[in-house]
């Protein structure tokens, strides 16, 4: 059979990857231009200068934090729970966790609105405290999804039934088990899923427009709206921001337990016998 | 800590006192209690609600009301909206995808392409939302790169030949950047369980590479290709932050809608925002669904 | 004049030299076999055969028609994959007549045909399963008949047996043979078992590092290897090393005793030391007149194996195993006992190689 050069795929390959970058350039390109008549990181410096921005994105980095750390504390024992003592809720267990991804997030705050609000059991929406309670546990259900599949990944890699009755015969009671055992051993999987919700919450819109808090996505669509070059900058921060968290997760969801964080600097001196 | 410390710390635990044993079942439903509590009072509760109020009217009556009205002029064109927009763009994400997958994977390029490609569709099927859009202005905008580039270079004028980035293509285009990866991420399994074998078994029976993706290639690829379509118009479908930011308040896709509904932008009537809601839920849940029975049936072959 | 040949082919991947020079003539009608072990050659010379391998030098003729540069759609070649290779989407019967509707042949010429071909791999009322509803034997019975629906040239086979059970592994090889002598077709057949490949093929080539070691018929193979590595690789073998008396070259010594080979030695290195061969079935622990040269050792192992015993000795410092068929009445020796091992000088033959 003769090996003819793969003309099609490669128009196919080339076109595709332009299509992918040529954006990506002329954003940075734009980026460039708010300097009248040269090229400089004006946009940028006025970014980064700007109070508006600093506060959003303060604001938006806790609530992510903040949502992360309540994701873990909900899911890990669930997953744990799931995997060890009740396997037959597990397909209601996933079919709850993917339902997120069916639940538009104007659906889902709309429905927040209307239970939370001033006339309900539980009026969060009338205090700015409640509402910020509300937009991050929004965050979290948003996350649950990939979440749940990062942690359920990670405890299949690890054996935790043998690893429960291992603590368990030693002496350990159940919380113990999951605090000491359980929780360092998926500690990866964890940060892996912990930086998908970050990427996800830290420029989400449509929650925090509805429930009017200082977030960093609606900073964004306003500026978008006010200024020019200033969201040119802005997207290629945010296109980096999201290919960092996502080399990071890759990088945290291969690790083993007990693998090392950095490579080591030098080799230990071998032992000699005397 | 000596094993006859342990043994002995282990028998001393063992004769629980009756009292404490309950039977196995009450412990374990305890262990999942909190996320079933998460999830009903901030997911399903939520979701309920909003059906329910679907079927209120004002008052807290029942009625069918709301669903009607559902049936007016301006709601029913922007359900045609957004449903015509999400066709167009999952055929665009489909055909495009499964272009890419089959140049990427089966088509004889070398290895460390199909890695790039997933690489960066994980990164770019992510970054959606406001930076999306204004990457996209600042290319295809009327002073955008791409724009100026082609009028300065090349004399070609988009914007005077008809193509507008603020109109229903335009917004395509742009959704294309997150619909493609996602494709390509799905269809590369899939891809990749067409077996070499099927390809020289139906080569060596007579078949040209046409005959092959025609009677073999296309009619195995077809639940998946389906149930990513499927899965390609629920996303589109959702989403409200990128043709917000693209095209401000006036494009009536039904996200928008409902959030000029919830914002109070609108004569606020908040049984219709129920009504839209439930709408959206029911259109997204059931192409959700159809796609995971497409991918099982799919599973079902590649055995 | 044959009807497949194969000359001087070579097949380089980068710097790995896979085929190193193949030559093959096939008769019409003839059943070979390629026998080897993993890395060979014999599937790459298959998938040259095929033409999903371009030969990196030398021909390939068909029935006087040179296919070398010829894509594999047009070389009217059936071929059965290890791995069944049915098209998921078709039943049975879409399978069958795949290559049929390909030749453009009409509905009832194809149904036909397809009738046919289910007849004969005796799958008739399995005409609208589909593949995923079948097992691995009834698969590779369906993969057969879809090769040899549309009447090819060649029937080329890729270790068809080899995802398969032990039994119908056995029960299937001698159908398929059935098969391939009812229609006439060439054939040839990979593998890697030598007894399948021993118990039907008419011819066997055994490939050894991309060459050809030997060319020859079942019989020719076990009974006269050419190198010790057919030797070797076809069925059991005792390895014996030798001094051959410098005077006279019929004369060995083996084991401690005197043999005298009914041919001059030729394999002897620079100081009279060589190998011999002798197949355990040459052995025997009753003397008999043919049966000219005894080995005296010690008995180090006795397997029960059914229907044959087989006894393991040292005879001076070799080692040599036989087998010797079960019998109610016989009294296997026991382990150290001293025993006696008689076999003819013409069975002993020397290796090259």
């Amino acid at each position: 059979m003769k090996k003819t050069f793969p003309l099609a795929a490669v128009l196919i390959a080339l076109f595709a990857a332009s299509f992918f970058i040529v954006p990506l350039v002329a954003t940075f390109y734009f980026s460039l231009k708010m300097t009248r008549g040269e090229l400089g990181f004006a946009a940028y410096a006025s970014v980064f200068n700007s109070a508006d921005f600093l506060t959003t994105i303060s604001y938006s980095t806790v609530a992510s934090l903040i949502a992360i750390a309540v994701g873990a504390v909900i899911i890990v024992p669930t997953a744990y729970w799931v995997r060890l003592k009740v396997p037959h809720l597990r397909p209601v267990v996933e079919f709850i966790s993917l339902l997120p991804l069916i639940v538009p997030p104007v659906v889902l705050v709309f429905g927040y609105i209307r239970l939370f609000g001033s006339n309900s059991y539980l009026p969060l929406t009338t205090t700015t405290a409640g509402t910020d309670v509300l937009l991050v546990l929004g965050y979290v259900v948003l996350s649950m999804p990939y979440m749940f599949r990062a942690v359920d990944n990670g405890m299949a890699a690890i054996d935790i039934a043998t690893l429960t009755e291992a603590a368990e015969s030693l002496g350990a009671s159940r919380l113990r088990t999951i605090a000491f055992v359980i929780f360092p051993n998926v500690r990866a999987a964890i940060i892996a899923g912990a930086f998908l919700t970050f990427s996800i919450s830290l420029g989400e819109f449509v929650l925090a427009s509805l429930l009017n808090r200082p977030a960093f996505g609606p900073y964004l669509v306003q500026l978008g709206q006010d200024r020019a070059y200033e969201p040119a900058a802005l997207a290629i921060m945010s296109f980096a921001f999201t290919w960092g968290c996502m080399a990071l997760m890759q990088l945290f969801a291969t690790r083993k337990p007990g693998q090392r964080w950095l490579p080591r600097l030098m080799t230990p001196a071998k032992r000699t016998t005397p | 800590m000596t094993l006859d410390a342990a043994a002995s710390r282990t028998e001393m635990r063992a004769p629980r006192p009756k009292a404490m044993q309950r039977p196995a079942l009450d412990w374990n439903w305890l262990g999942v209690a909190p996320f079933f509590l998460f999830a009903f009072l901030f997911l399903i509760g939520p979701v309920l609600y909003l059906v329910a109020g679907a079927f209120q009217n004002a008052d807290g009556d029942f009625t069918f009301a709301n669903i009607l009205e559902l049936g007016s002029p301006n709601i029913v064109a922007s359900f045609s909206l957004t449903i015509r927009l999400s066709v167009l763009s999952a055929l665009m994400g489909a055909v495009a995808g499964l272009l890419l997958g089959q140049a990427v994977i089966l088509g004889g390029l070398p290895g460390w392409v199909r890695n790039a490609f997933t690489t960066f569709s994980g990164v770019a099927s992510n970054f959606a939302g406001v930076p999306l859009a204004f990457a996209f202005i600042a290319t295809l905008g009327r002073l955008g790169l791409v724009t100026v580039l082609l009028r300065d270079l090349f004399g070609i004028n988009i914007y005077g030949m008809g193509f507008n980035l603020f109109s229903f293509f335009g917004v395509s285009v742009v959704y294309l950047y997150f619909q493609l990866p996602l494709m390509f991420l799905i269809i590369a399994p899939a891809l990749d369980g067409l077996k070499t074998e099927w390809r020289e078994a139906a080569e060596i029976l007579g078949a040209s590479r046409r005959q092959y993706w025609q009677m073999i290639g296309l009619p195995v690829l077809f639940p998946t290709i389906l149930g990513c379509f499927l899965l390609l118009f629920a996303n589109a479908f959702g989403t409200l932050a990128t043709v917000y930011a693209l095209m401000g308040s006036g494009f009536d896709v039904v996200p928008i809608v409902l959030f000029q509904q919830i914002r109070g932008n609108v004569l606020y009537n908040p049984n219709l925002g129920y009504a839209l809601a439930l709408g959206m839920v029911v259109i997204m849940g059931v192409s959700n669904t159809l796609y995971l029975i497409l991918r099982n049936r799919a599973e079902r072959w590649q055995k | 004049m044959s009807f497949l040949s194969i000359s001087n082919a070579v097949k380089t991947f980068g710097a790995n030299t896979v085929v190193k020079g193949f030559d093959l003539s096939v008769e019409k009608g003839e059943f070979v076999s390629f026998l080897g072990p993993s890395g060979c050659g014999k599937t790459t010379v298959l998938r040259m055969i095929a033409g999903f391998e371009r030969p990196t030098s030398g021909r390939i003729t068909i029935d006087g028609r040179d296919v070398t540069d010829a894509a594999p759609n047009k070389r009217r070649i059936g071929m059965v994959f290890q791995a069944y290779a049915l098209f998921p989407n078709m039943n049975v019967a879409g399978n069958i007549a795949f290559g049929l509707k390909i030749a453009g042949l009409s509905k009832a010429e194809t149904d036909a045909r397809v009738q046919e071909m289910l007849a004969l791999i005796g799958l008739s009322h399995l005409a609208e399963r589909f593949p995923y509803e079948m097992s691995g034997g009834q698969q590779q019975r369906v993969a057969l008949a879809r090769a040899l629906a549309p009447k090819p040239q060649v029937l080329l086979l890729d270790e068809p047996l080899s995802a398969l059970d032990a039994k119908i592994r056995v029960s299937l090889r001698e159908e398929i043979r059935a098969i391939q002598r009812q229609l006439g077709i060439t054939t040839v057949f990979v593998t890697h078992d030598q007894e399948e490949a021993m118990s039907i093929s008419d011819r066997i080539v055994v490939m050894n590092g991309g060459r050809a070691d030997q060319i020859g018929t079942p019989s020719e193979i076990y009974n006269r290897p050419k190198t010790r590595f057919v030797a070797g690789f076809v069925g059991t073998l005792n390895v014996l090393r030798a001094q051959v008396d410098s005077h006279a070259p019929h004369t060995v010594t083996v084991g401690g005793k005197t043999v005298h080979l009914p041919r001059p030695v030729e394999t002897a290195d620079a100081s009279g030391t060589l190998s011999l061969a002798l197949r355990p079935e040459a052995l025997s622990l009753t003397p008999s007149a043919a049966r000219d040269v005894t080995f005296e050792g010690q008995v180090q192992g006795v397997n029960f194996m059914g229907s044959v015993i087989r006894i393991r000795m040292h005879v001076g410092d070799e080692a040599i195993s036989f087998d010797m068929f079960n019998s109610p009445d016989l009294v296997p020796p026991k382990i150290g006992q001293q025993a006696a091992a008689h076999f003819s000088s013409r069975d002993i033959f020397e290796l090259s190689a």
